[in-house]
């Protein structure tokens, strides 16, 4: 089969651009129904999987799909899961990596980020969200992005990392800008220089931690074993930037477009709080099914195959859209309309595979906590579309910079963001919350 | 009706036991699942069991 018969079924497809944002429900549409693995000139040259089935049979193809990102030239030049490639060549930590060295990490990790181990930071979480509502409910008026859902999961990463939880101011706006900042905004000197500033605690912490150990994420990695030894620092750097990216503005993504859609259906708001009991997992995976936060992946063909009825071969690149696949209507009914009540919502965006987001069980408990705790404090509220600000394009996180909403002003219960932060910090010290959970017992930390 | 997790497609998803707790039991280290009925599933919980094989992700519960 020549090239050209291989790749007969043909797309532009450019996700980077502000259009495919305002075109999302038609590119989608199309792409699914007439293309669903297509090939597309753009970004290099590159596959892109859009179909339901096409994608889930790809992604758990771990046999000729290959995540790694060879930044020293060691393998074979792969170039990781960003499509089209980013200028600065840096491991995105086990994202960025094949097994056995990807199973090593999750391996060290899981312990912090399975259900059992998240469950104990139920508590921490609802503090937190207790005091960021209080610092706004006297006033009534909120933003949700700047003031609850950049607050809440960021100050939980860092907890969980073993971070002082009082510096989290010093990585949320470098996290989050990061993202949303074009490279040619006049802004990307203000990120970079907090972007460094960023790092500069996270290795100093790292450091520190290396020579004294304390319970945290960060002290498994200091001290794993992968693939037989210990990883240099640089790799180690990548793999927390994996998780500090993850953990923070995904979470805060889904949040604020969760909200926007329910100020904008009251009455499915009231029904949601009303029945809470039933309908809160199921609306939370729809939710994650119809803003999917992060929209897809990419990957390298590691040997010549045919999945899903398409050849490819070896060295191609291919972008998984987790955003598109969760819109196809051979699986989803009314696709593009969101239902609380969805059931078989087999929806892709944690990823499918060996790769499923590691950290899906935090993001979904701490939505969960924010979300309840608005519809019980701020039930009335409304969200001001002409001050919402949407990521402009959607090609890396489909996210928001600014939700800012009214209410009916309610009174404050118990203190405020910095005394609660400063007693949570000593709560996770005594009951040493960022250990990691063990199979003979889970609470062993409460003990 | 009987129901088993596949150990090698599971990847801690957890929607199963989300539908069905009283069938499906996660890992605490790991979040993967296991079935934890081990002969015939009650008749109760059946079409449970059958929303979470259809929710599954991996597509790893499988029904007999």
């Amino acid at each position: 089969m020549t090239d050209e018969d291989r790749k007969k079924n043909r797309y532009q497809f450019a996700r980077h651009d502000p259009e495919y944002r305002d075109q999302f429900v038609a590119i989608t549409t199309e792409m699914v129904s007439k293309c669903p693995v297509a090939w597309s000139d753009t970004y290099g040259g590159h596959w892109v999987a859009s179909g339901h089935h096409e994608v889930f049979e790809l992604a758990r193809s771990a046999e000729y799909l290959s995540n790694d990102h060879d930044v020293k030239g060691e393998r074979r030049g792969y170039k990781g899961i960003t499509i089209p490639s980013p200028d600065v060549e840096f491991q995105g930590g086990f994202l960025e990596m094949d097994p056995p060295a990807q199973r090593h990490y999750r391996q060290a990790l899981n312990p912090y980020l399975s259900p059992a181990a998240v469950q104990r930071w139920l508590p921490v979480v609802d503090e937190l969200v207790r005091a960021s509502i209080n610092e706004k409910i006297e006033t009534g008026r909120i933003d949700f992005v700047d003031d609850l859902a950049n607050i809440v999961p960021a100050v939980l990463t860092l907890a969980m990392l073993g971070i002082p939880l009082k510096n989290w101011d010093i990585y949320v706006e470098p996290v989050h800008a990061s993202v949303y900042t074009p490279p040619d905004s006049p802004n990307i000197d203000r990120v970079r220089q907090s972007q460094m500033a960023m790092y500069q605690d996270l290795f100093g912490h790292y450091t520190e931690i290396k020579a004294n150990p304390r319970p945290g994420m960060i002290d498994a990695l200091a001290r794993a074993e992968i693939d037989g030894k210990t990883p240099d620092d640089m790799e180690l750097i990548g793999v927390l930037a994996l998780i500090i990216g993850g953990g923070f503005d995904t979470t805060t993504a889904l949040t604020a477009h969760a909200l926007e859609w329910l100020s904008e259906h009251p009455a499915e708001r009231e029904r949601l709080s009303r029945e809470r009991d039933t309908l809160l997992d199921s609306a939370t995976e729809e939710f994650l099914r119809y803003y999917t936060p992060a929209p897809g992946d990419g990957r390298t063909i590691s040997a010549d195959c045919e999945i899903a009825g398409q050849q490819f071969k070896e060295g191609e690149r291919l972008w998984l859209s987790w955003a598109m696949s969760n819109r196809d209507p051979a699986v989803f009914p009314n696709p593009h309309e969101v239902d609380l009540a969805r059931t078989g919502n087999r929806h892709h965006s944690f990823g499918l595979g060996l790769h499923r987001c590691i950290g899906s069980n935090v993001a979904r408990m701490v939505f969960k906590r924010m979300l309840v705790a608005v519809l019980d404090r701020m039930p009335d509220f409304v969200c001001d579309p002409t001050g919402a600000v949407h990521y402009e394009t959607i090609g890396v996180i489909q996210g928001m910079q600014h939700l800012p909403a009214t209410f009916t002003p309610g009174p404050r219960i118990g203190d405020g963001l910095a005394e609660t932060v400063a007693r949570m910090q000593v709560l996770c010290d005594e009951r040493r919350l960022a250990d990691p959970v063990t199979r003979k017992g889970t609470e062993q930390a409460e003990a | 009706m009987k129901v088993h997790v596949d150990p090698e497609r599971c990847q801690g998803h957890t929607l199963c036991n989300m539908i069905a707790p009283e069938v499906f039991q996660l890992d605490d280290v790991d979040g993967h699942s296991t079935a934890i009925i081990d002969g015939e599933v009650p008749a109760d919980l059946e079409a449970k069991v059958a929303e979470a094989v259809r929710s599954c992700p991996e597509q790893a519960i499988t029904i007999s």
